[in-house]
């Protein structure tokens, strides 16, 4: 069943870029985001954003029909600021493509002036266009130019302000929430892009209804210009830290995603660089208490083979965590066609001695082929990787997006040296479950405490 | 007059109250840009009617997203393979844009073809394919010429229209045009019938099927749930076509019913009320006193089967209130249901419902009712708040609208965990109804620190 294919992608391991502008859009304060283009682009992506996240999501539509496609769709997006403009007025209206409107060619930025000429005497949310179009690669990239979108509008050069700015990615909120602590516990400012913390793990209340009240303010997105550094955790989400480097000077570093130890030990290091700072106690004695947490671990995981998906630098930073902890990263597969990704995973494999089948944008039926074909004790990845988990009778540890078959898909926390600590216990406990009987002792196939003892009693009655 | 809620000037029609006035909402009207709409496009609806159908892959022609966010989301069980469950895509790039993407669409169906041998491959246009122009049907041709596998354009390019149910339209004429016919039937008795709109969400069908066999019928196919594309194609040959989601599926059945002479009547399994009658109207259909003796017996067995099962469920819910706000069909398909079980339903509305819908809807709800057509996201939490009912019955994108409101939810669309067709399932829709109704995490959301 599982041969060589060349040009279709069954079960993707990607998604398009409206989809990443949006997660990005998630943690702005105050913000509407507006997908020009058909009503299902919005809808299923909310769909798609409210099962992970278990929260309300908003995200409007200038609902393209027949008529706008022929005619172009300046009718329907100026129609569109009007209404969010009256109805919710935000701070900010963030519209992006699709390949609808990308391919019809609409000029967004014209018709987003002609708007604002014509309500001059109004005082109007600000309005950004990103163009996002989904036929040019994936959602990673769709994430990558709305932070360089809103760094580009809104950045002003004014005093030094002695602030760090980082660039999360798609990360989860509780993992947001671990690089806002780590920067605190080392005492530096800093500017979150984009902050989804409190946004996407909302108390029950009315309230988170409205428009986010928290994440990054247009104030902060001004002030990432003056900055001491970016630092983008996400190597493929780069272009705002290069831009404002540029632009105004202010230092960029690109990755690593702080996902274990020697990852953690280059975002601190950095972090200390930019800011000059010291590393505290308390950080030193969670990098202590995460060694401590591996070396427990350890017996359970050496040389077990794992096989891991998702969004590149995600992946890249697990291949590198869960050799670190003695695993054998035997599949590495991302949706999204990256040399970085591939470069980055080569230079794991040379330092670990490990040799994974690499996987740049491969789907999960070449990484089901390959898992058959080298083998994997647990698969790290999201929700889609359930049915071939179950197909190979391996535990699907559940980490990135989406994740919609669990709860708790926000507070899934992996970042840091906490994160760490978590990621160890958890990821070990699952081998426990599976691998392990109830007296710790290991279950290896054939030779299980069932048969033996039903062949002892078969042989008994003969 | 206070009007229902705040809202724009333009929207306020699309609300009304049975019994004050002509009781029909304003409908079947493009939604407003610049709203959170609760709608999806054409090929959303093409796509969910058709993916039920089990042995067949479903390839979306278009750009990753189309596929990425719709490949898993429908419910639908099947008993016999998850291949419709595969989300394939021809991941339409910048230079297929450019050139035009026939040839990757052909290269990816005679691949496919190759490693799945599937009942068939439904192939979905979606809006940039439309666009640029693809001939998806030249391509089809082509491809199943080559393979000898049914290879089944479905014109579903997603700007067409503002209503998903053109969607529902389109994947019925593709079975029409292209499936239904084309196969004769090994054998055929005086009670062969189809069961139309019916998908096997968590496995409703399963609650159906026993029952129509037990008295005698021959199910030829079910459009779509659990089904094989080559069943599908005998269906021409049913003396009956049995309605279940009429949003959706009354379009295919009066099609058959032009085309073939195959008369259709509306059933409804949702709550034991429907299903008896239900079951009575087929038999009633084909006059066969053997036949109607089966039935009664069918459904004195089965009503003695859930008897009593469900009053401590009613005790619980009695008098509660519910509000409806879905597809299409369940605004009244549900509502006798709910009202087995005590429950008031005080407002039912739809996102995509057609004039024909809210007539529907009106004539099953009572007077007092609030009838509401394509509420936005704002709109439905002003409802919510507004006239707080003890349940809202949606979809995954209401839910956490409704929880965060601390009104209890309860989803009927394809992320329900339990069959409520029939007669066990009534069973299963109270015991469901009432964890999310009596739960006392609902109390908890109305107290806070320290009062």
């Amino acid at each position: 069943m599982h041969q060589n294919k060349k040009f279709s992608v069954i079960n993707p391991s990607k998604m398009c870029q409206p989809m990443g502008a949006v997660q990005a859009l998630l943690g702005v304060n105050d913000t509407m985001p507006l997908i020009h283009g058909s009503q299902g682009c919005g809808t299923y992506m909310r769909f798609q954003l409210t099962r992970h996240f278990r929260e309300p999501i908003e995200v409007a539509s200038t609902s393209m029909s027949e008529k706008t496609v022929i005619y172009g769709g300046e009718f329907n997006l100026m129609k569109a600021l009007k209404n969010v403009t009256e109805k919710q007025s935000p701070s900010i209206i963030a519209v992006t493509s699709s390949c609808l409107t990308e391919t019809i060619g609409e000029d967004m930025e014209g018709i987003i002036e002609k708007f604002k000429e014509a309500n001059l005497d109004q005082d109007l949310p600000i309005i950004i266009p990103i163009s996002t179009p989904s036929y040019v690669e994936s959602h990673v990239e769709g994430y990558n130019r709305t932070i360089k979108a809103l760094v580009e509008h809104l950045a002003v050069k004014s005093v030094g302000n002695e602030k760090i700015n980082i660039i999360t990615g798609n990360i989860s909120p509780a993992d947001v929430r671990e690089v806002k602590n780590i920067l605190s516990d080392l005492n530096c400012e800093n500017i979150i892009l984009t902050d989804t913390s409190k946004n996407l793990d909302a108390p029950l209340s009315e309230s988170a209804l409205d428009l986010y009240k928290d994440g990054t303010t247009i104030e902060e997105i001004e002030d990432t210009a003056n900055s001491l550094g970016t630092i983008a955790l996400s190597k493929h989400m780069d272009s705002a830290a290069i831009y404002l480097e540029k632009q105004f000077g202010v230092k960029s570093i690109s990755g690593p995603l702080p996902l274990g130890i020697e990852n953690t030990d280059k975002f601190i290091g950095s972090v200390c660089k930019l800011g000059e700072l010291e590393v505290p106690e308390t950080i030193k004695r969670d990098r202590g208490r995460l060694i401590d947490a591996m070396v427990d671990a350890h017996s359970y995981n050496y040389h077990r083979k794992v096989a891991i998906f998702g969004d590149p630098d995600f992946v890249s930073g697990m291949t590198r965590f869960t050799c670190e902890m003695g695993m054998i990263p035997s599949v590495v597969c991302t949706g999204t066609k990256s040399k970085r990704f591939i470069e980055d995973i080569q230079i794991i494999s040379d330092e670990k001695k490990v040799s994974p089948v690499i996987l740049a944008g491969g789907d999960l039926y070449d990484m089901h082929r390959e898992i058959k074909e080298v083998g994997a004790d647990i698969l790290v990845g999201n929700s889609y990787g359930a049915s071939m988990a179950k197909e190979e009778d391996i535990p699907l540890f559940r980490v990135g997006f989406p994740i919609f078959d669990r709860l708790g898909a926000q507070r899934i926390f992996t970042l840091g040296y906490k994160g760490g600590i978590n990621f160890v216990d958890q990821l070990t406990n699952t081998m426990l479950d599976y691998y392990y009987d109830e007296a710790g002792y290991e279950v290896s196939g054939d030779e299980s405490e069932e048969t033996i003892f039903e062949g002892y009693f078969a042989g008994e009655e003969v | 007059m206070e009007p229902i809620i705040e809202t724009f000037e333009s929207r306020k029609k699309h609300m009304c109250i049975k019994g004050e006035g002509i009781s029909l909402p304003v409908c079947d009207k493009a939604s407003l840009p610049g709203t959170v709409t609760q709608r999806t496009c054409v090929y959303g609806g093409a796509r969910i009617v058709l993916m039920p159908i089990t042995d067949s892959i479903h390839l979306v022609h278009g750009p990753i997203g189309c596929a990425a966010c719709t490949w898993d989301i429908r419910g639908s069980k099947s008993s016999r393979g998850d291949l419709y469950k595969k989300g394939c895509s021809t991941d339409l790039k910048e230079k297929d844009i450019v050139f035009g993407g026939e040839k990757k669409l052909f290269e990816t169906v005679i691949e496919l073809n190759k490693i799945y041998h599937p009942g068939a491959i439904f192939v979905y246009a979606t809006c940039v394919s439309g666009i640029i122009g693809d001939d998806i049907k030249a391509v089809c041709k082509k491809s199943e010429e080559i393979t000898g596998c049914r290879v089944i354009p479905v014109q579903s390019e997603g700007y067409q229209d503002h209503n998903k149910t053109k969607g529902h339209w389109i994947g019925g004429d593709a079975l029409l045009d292209y499936v239904i016919g084309t196969r004769e039937p090994e054998k055929t008795t005086p009670f062969d019938i189809n069961i139309v709109g019916e998908f096997n969400v968590a496995g409703d069908l399963w609650g159906i099927k026993p029952l129509i066999e037990e008295m005698g019928i021959n199910i030829i196919s079910t459009l779509t749930g659990d089904s094989h594309v080559d069943e599908i194609a005998q269906a021409h040959r049913a003396k009956l076509n049995i309605v279940q989601c009429q949003k959706s599926s009354n379009y295919v059945a009066k099609k058959m019913e032009k085309k073939y002479g195959i008369p259709f009547i509306k059933v409804n399994f949702f709550g034991l009320e429907q299903t008896v009658n239900s079951l009575r109207d087929i038999a009633n259909f084909f006059k066969d006193p053997d036949m109607m003796e089966k039935t009664e017996k069918i459904i004195r067995s089965g009503l003695k089967e859930v008897e009593h099962k469900t009053d401590e469920y009613k005790k619980r819910l009695d008098g509660k209130t519910v509000a409806l706000y879905v597809g299409g069909n369940k605004a009244w398909s549900l509502v006798r249901a709910f009202e087995e079980l005590g429950m008031d339903v005080m407002m039912s509305g739809t996102k995509n419902g057609i004039k024909e819908d809210y007539e529907r809807i009106k004539e099953t709800v009572k007077d007092g009712t609030i009838i509401v057509d394509d509420a936005n996201s704002t709109e439905l939490a002003r409802l919510l708040k507004k006239y707080r009912p003890n349940l809202l019955i949606s979809g995954a994108k209401e839910k956490y609208i409704s929880l965060k409101l601390g009104i209890p939810f309860c989803d009927f669309n394809h992320d329900r965990i339990s069959a409520f067709a029939g007669f066990k399932g009534f069973e299963s829709f109270a015991k469901e109804v009432d964890a999310s109704v009596s739960s006392p995490v609902f109390e908890l959301t109305r107290k806070g620190l320290g009062n």
